[in-house]
């Protein structure tokens, strides 16, 4: 069994999660993870990561840059052209 | 009785709208504008994003006629809309921002994490801990000031939730190079988000 020290934990996190690692190598992850209270709390934050910036993030198109558009287009191509 | 709709696919208007059905590059235009705008924001910024906006569909329009149907529509059009915030971000030339290599994690010389559990977790915690318009201005920022390279594919894969295959082929890279840009990027805005909340020990 491959031994995993936190640094290389974190560097093979994202193949862990995206399930591409060895079975060995996936087994030996989540037995560091399991015994290194550090490791577990890194894990969650990283997780969570992405869907805090997607919610931080997540515009909707206003009303004014949709008729821009539309106006836009209808002076570039043949489209939009009926109101 | 109400007999339900079926609307026509992506693929279907594509080939109307290539044959000059100017009602079919509409719909696409109304499918698709909320979603652009979107990626636009996040890979530009809200006041670049119109413009982006605008120049994916006029390219749209034009570039119709040349979609074969190799990837799925959708995936074609993000590559225009991405193509074009870079063109963007470009010819802006943004003022250089420091980077946020100061927030990947730190490990002692046994390899092991500095931080505490309690600091290493609160990340997780951002969007209780903050208020929501400080941090959609702090996400931006983060976002704004990753390497060109890992903003791209950390957008796509997890913002937009793309697949890596897709994302992969979108940028003409193999997965697992995606993988490494996107858990770059993911390390250094979870470090960012963890330094925008204070830990109380």
């Amino acid at each position: 069994m491959s031994e995993v020290r936190c640094v290389s934990g974190v560097e093979l996190l994202m193949d862990y999660l995206e399930g591409v690692l060895s079975a060995e190598m996936h087994a030996a992850l989540d037995e560091h993870v399991a015994g290194c209270e550090k490791c577990a709390a890194f894990v969650a934050s990283y997780c969570e990561t992405p869907r805090i910036l997607r919610d931080a993030t997540a515009s909707t198109l206003p009303a004014d840059v949709e008729a821009s558009l539309k106006n836009f287009l209808r002076t570039r191509t043949t489209a939009f052209g009926r109101n | 009785m109400i007999v339900p709709t079926v609307q026509p696919t992506d693929e279907a208007l594509a080939a109307r709208a290539a044959a000059g059905d100017d009602s079919a590059f509409e719909t696409i235009v109304r499918r698709y504008q909320g979603r652009i705008y979107r990626l636009a924001c996040r890979l530009t910024s809200d006041t670049d994003a119109p413009d982006v906006l605008q120049e994916t569909f006029l390219q749209v329009y034009r570039h119709l006629p040349s979609f074969r149907g190799e990837s799925q529509f959708g995936t074609w059009l993000y590559r225009i809309a991405s193509n074009a915030a870079l063109m963007h971000r470009r010819a802006r030339m943004r003022r250089a921002t420091s980077s946020l290599e100061t927030f990947l994690p730190r490990f002692d010389n046994q390899g092991m994490h500095v931080a505490t559990p309690a600091e290493l977790q609160v990340a997780a915690r951002a969007d209780e801990l903050l208020d929501r318009q400080l941090l959609a201005k702090k996400a931006r920022e983060a976002i704004a000031r990753l390497p060109d390279l890992y903003r791209e594919a950390f957008v796509l894969r997890d913002l937009e939730e793309m697949s890596t295959t897709d994302v992969a082929r979108m940028l003409g890279v193999e997965p697992a190079t995606v993988r490494q840009r996107v858990h770059r990027a993911r390390l250094m805005v979870r470090g960012f988000l963890s330094s925008l909340v204070e830990v109380k020990s």
